[in-house]
């Protein structure tokens, strides 16, 4: 499991509130900039489509397991196909009413050390502006935010 | 090992043995575990059970370790959930010690699997209890049934 | 190597009182000095505003700003250690506290400790022996007008370690 990542944030939402903003693109699009598309059922493809309305797919998948709003786990793939998938689990636990504990868990990434680098700078960000996203209504552009000298 | 844990650290100004005697004997546990009570001896070896009212027996499992009124470790399977009870047997470790004024009470509470319902289950009820029992130890009141008026439905 | 983390962490309790006592415990000076380890809280209560937490020589200990002010709902801040030389290059964390109605006059307080920007594993230990001994402390004040005495948690070995590490 060296090459796992285990992200936990506490988000004020319902679960289901949290589901669809992993699972409805125009959601995803405000605060992770891309459009993630797919009708989430077990096998079927998903597609993380750049934000600009190109349709390019930066990312894609297979639905492994779908079990709304509580867990969703997809491959996630380099569409170029030039090395092995990896794995990402959305865990959507109650912690309390009115307060989810979300766990994102990539995994599968030894054969991918490139990939490895980027989602661990990446999923901070994301989750940190898809709490922003969810208890607010307001999310930052993430790409663009400079790292703090 | 990939495992799901909940640790909790309360002080209670209340001497350590009657923090002991509150969480391991029924007549204080009623007061203070909305009304929910455990029988067992507490001995190494021996069966515990949990009690509430609305539902009878909801958890069961057996004391591993004792050493009053410092330790306890439980084995502890939930018993009336059917998705909480296929995940199987979790591990409760009660430790108390004396700090100044005050009882420090630790609750470790884990089982073997990742992202496990049952710890999502106990990570929102131990506050709750744990708070009652401070509570009841320290103002001699312990909290109502603290649940949503939906939660109290489905229960 | 440093191992970072952006892993929270959470502390919830529940207290006979209302959301109104508790933030007020929770922002006024003389409350803070009586169960957040001796020190004093202040703030200009509004979004952007600044917040500290003073010891009781006076220096700052905690130096932050608040992110969301909701009286009495939630409070949120970010939390940048400026007592501690050891600690003062962290990034900052954010803080927040939210109270609850939980039915028949108690309340829930969540404490949120979170780390956007990844702090050393070894670190997360401070805030867990550190927030359960305040909030304990913010509990008996409320429910029964007194603080017993308690001494700081020492941090856990691996965040002396780190400390140490660091000019401490």
């Amino acid at each position: 499991m060296s090459n796992a990542f285990v992200y936990v944030t506490y988000i004020y939402a319902t679960p289901q509130k949290v589901w669809d903003a992993i699972t409805k693109p125009e959601f995803a699009h405000k605060y992770w900039m891309h459009y993630n598309v797919s009708d989430w059922k077990k096998g079927s493809r998903w597609e993380h489509q750049n934000g600009d309305h190109s349709g390019k797919v930066m990312i894609d998948g297979t639905v492994l397991e779908s079990d709304p709003p509580r867990r969703l786990v997809t491959t996630w793939t380099r569409p170029d196909k030039s090395k092995e998938p990896s794995r990402v689990t959305y865990d959507i636990a109650e912690y309390n009413p009115g307060l989810v504990c979300l766990t994102v868990t990539h995994d599968q990434l030894e054969h991918d050390p490139g990939m490895a680098e980027s989602v661990s700078g990446g999923w901070p960000k994301v989750l940190s502006n898809l709490k922003s996203f969810v208890e607010t209504g307001k999310a930052e552009n993430i790409w663009l935010i400079k790292n703090k000298g | 090992m990939a495992n799901s844990s909940f640790v909790y650290v309360t002080y209670i100004r209340a001497p350590q043995q009657k923090v002991w005697d509150a969480l391991t004997k029924p007549e204080f546990q009623k007061q203070y575990w909305f009304g929910g009570h455990q029988e067992s001896t507490w001995k190494k070896g021996a069966e515990w059970k949990m009690f509430m009212p609305q539902h009878g027996l909801t958890d069961s499992g057996e004391i591993l370790e004792s050493d009053p009124p410092n330790r306890v470790v439980i084995k502890w399977r939930n018993e009336f959930r059917p998705n909480l009870k296929e995940e199987g047997y979790s591990r409760c470790v009660m430790e108390l010690s004396t700090e100044d004024e005050l009882t420090k009470l630790t609750i470790s509470h884990t089982i073997e699997k990742e992202n496990a319902q049952f710890i999502q289950a106990v990570s929102g009820g131990w506050p709750r209890i744990l708070s009652s029992l401070q509570s009841y130890l320290e103002t001699g009141r312990a909290h109502g049934d603290t649940r949503s008026p939906a939660a109290q439905a489905h229960k | 190597m440093a191992k970072l983390t952006t892993e929270p962490t959470i502390y919830v309790t529940y207290i006979a009182t209302t959301p109104e006592k508790c933030w007020q415990a929770l922002t006024d000076a003389k409350f803070s000095a009586q169960y957040f380890f001796g020190q004093k809280i202040e703030g200009d209560w509004r979004e952007g505003g600044k917040i500290r937490y003073r010891t009781a020589d006076g220096g700052e200990h905690i130096e932050g700003e608040i992110l969301a002010c909701d009286p009495p709902r939630l409070l949120r801040f970010t939390w940048r250690i400026v007592g501690m030389p050891a600690l003062r290059h962290l990034p900052d964390c954010i803080v927040s506290y939210r109270l609850e109605a939980a039915g028949e006059g108690v309340i829930r307080l969540t404490m949120l400790e979170e780390h956007p920007e990844g702090i050393d594993q070894r670190l997360l230990g401070g805030g867990r022996s550190g927030w359960p001994a305040i909030l304990s402390g913010l509990k008996s004040l409320l429910e029964t007008g007194a603080v017993p005495k308690i001494t700081p948690p020492t941090p856990p070995q691996e965040m002396l370690d780190y400390m140490k590490e660091h000019g401490a």
